[in-house]
């Protein structure tokens, strides 16, 4: 009884989370609502006795979405993300995908054959293991070593202070005058910037 | 499935066990304080200052700036202690008596965790000002820094045990306590349990340096609820802390709740005393130090645990 009326909380909490990340005005806001979103389908599959699947979910995406919100707010001219901004757009193509991804998995649920009652709860942290990865599990574990191994050298590549010396080396900080160039007698700061001037700030932050 | 409370209970032990821990947190903050700074310790002293400090914070009037995010505002420190509360819950303080004992207690922790980063991430986005939204983009690079950290000492902790139960990795700890058989793991967690509760050496969101970071722009309630939030956060990873290092609930004479109240008293006197006494370290030489040499570091331990599972195994 409480475990159904807990799993509509969850469900109807997920469903409006979802919603709630087309109507949010900033790239923070939209994040974290779909982080609430999978926070109640990571409960949902803990009801199903799938507690580490479910809590994994939240443990990633907690993380993930910070991320996900940080990179938005880096690639948007939009200072510390604090502007509001819309976070919709091609709106046909959008709901063409929404509706069809919607289709497919509520065909799915209608017609997979699902067990009727949730499973023993005793072990099934170890059987979802077996059951996921059964014999191949060096193969999986050598793969996660490689894929963390490739990460930690991509962070000490990218890295400011890499082991290939300082990463800013040769590159100059943007300037109001261009690096270099020489302003004949005459011309003062007031001046209309010449057409090259004006090529090389289109270039700059000057896109509006 | 495992013995279990009953949920009033359950809740009512978690809320009393927070509170007790924060209040002694804040006075044995006010005793190091004492000492530290040579005022001296007076205990009477100690016990009413934190009282005080929130009945002023309680009646004073809360400052409000332009435009927050109203809702995320009210939402971060509600969260923190939330999170807080889960942690504590899955730390059993007797055999089979812990509030959520359930099968993976270490993933439910590590997600309470790991959920940190919003809560103050939030707290520094939306106040709609400069401090603490930059106090808040710092503590997303310090978190993602201590994470790993975290997580890689607690699945080392977790090995030997051969269960992700607390309950099972506080029993592996029978014979030998984990600080002990992984040396490595106890200062290592301990890094990342200040990293967590942005506490001494590593309160980088809240740092002098931006003159108080996400703190900067609260006042009234608002700050007592931050405060307050943030030592339940320190309470939590101290008595995981004691759980899977030193032991959890284990020990002569004693009931099981006093030796684990005990344990972890002990550490949070440790972090307390590492707040007084330690210089705060700067961002990029943190996150420098947790990917060059913790890490990796942790990784080792990580290796170690998994040979004594081996070595151990029935």
């Amino acid at each position: 009884m409480i475990r159904d009326a807990l799993f509509y909380v969850f469900a109807v909490g997920a469903v409006l989370a979802g919603w709630r990340v087309f109507r949010a005005d900033s790239m923070v806001r939209a994040a974290y609502w779909l982080l609430a979103a999978f926070v109640g389908v990571g409960l949902i599959l803990v009801l199903l006795g799938a507690e580490y699947l479910g809590l994994i979910t939240i443990l990633m995406m907690a993380g993930e979405m910070t991320i996900m919100a940080i990179f938005m707010v880096m690639f948007m001219m939009n200072p510390a993300g604090l502007n509001p901004m819309t976070m919709v757009h091609q709106h046909r193509a959008a709901v063409v995908a929404g509706v069809g991804s919607f289709l497919g998995l509520a065909t799915v649920g209608v017609l997979a054959d699902f067990p009727r009652r949730a499973a023993d709860a005793t072990h099934t942290t170890a059987e979802l293991g077996t059951e996921l990865l059964g014999d191949s599990m060096l193969v999986f574990e050598t793969a996660g070593v490689a894929l963390l191994a490739t990460m930690i050298g991509a962070v000490a590549i990218a890295s400011r202070r890499g082991r290939f010396g300082d990463a800013q080396d040769g590159s100059a900080p943007p300037g109001i005058e261009e690096p270099g160039e020489e302003r004949g007698p005459g011309e003062g700061a007031g001046e209309a910037p010449e057409h090259e001037e004006m090529e090389h700030m289109h270039h700059g932050g000057g896109a509006s | 499935m495992r013995p279990s409370l009953s949920p009033g209970f359950a809740v009512l032990a978690t809320g009393a066990a927070m509170a007790a821990g924060i209040y002694a947190t804040a006075v044995l903050d006010e005793i190091v304080g004492g000492i530290v700074s040579g005022r001296g310790a007076r205990a009477a002293g100690a016990m009413l200052a934190p009282v005080r400090r929130a009945a002023q914070l309680v009646l004073q009037r809360r400052a409000a700036t332009e435009r927050p995010d109203a809702e995320a505002w009210a939402l971060a420190p509600a969260l923190l202690a939330g999170l807080a509360a889960v942690g504590m819950a899955v730390v059993p303080f007797g055999p089979g008596l812990a509030v959520a004992g359930i099968d993976a207690g270490i993933v439910l922790f590590g997600a309470a965790m790991a959920l940190v980063m919003v809560a103050v991430f939030l707290q520094g986005w939306s106040a709609n000002s400069v401090f603490p939204v930059v106090g808040g983009y710092r503590f997303v690079a310090q978190a993602l820094s201590y994470e790993m950290l975290h997580m890689l000492v607690l699945i080392a902790a977790a090995l030997p045990a051969r269960s992700l139960a607390v309950g099972d990795i506080v029993e592996s700890q029978a014979h030998l306590w984990n600080v002990l058989r992984q040396p490595l793991g106890l200062p290592l967690y301990l890094v990342a349990a200040a990293g967590l509760a942005f506490w001494g050496p590593l309160r980088l969101p809240d740092a002098e340096d931006l003159a108080g970071g996400t703190s900067a722009e609260l006042s009234g309630v608002a700050l007592l609820l931050w405060r307050v939030a943030q030592r339940a956060m320190l309470v939590a990873v101290a008595a995981m802390g004691a759980a899977a290092f030193l032991g959890g609930w284990q020990g002569p004479l004693l009931p099981g709740a006093a030796w684990l109240a005990l344990k972890t008293l002990a550490l949070v006197a440790l972090l307390v005393a590492a707040r007084h006494l330690l210089a705060r370290v700067p961002v990029e030489r943190f996150m420098w130090a947790c990917w060059v040499v913790l890490i990796p570091l942790a990784l080792l331990d990580v290796f170690l645990g998994g040979a004594q599972a081996l070595w151990a195994a029935p």
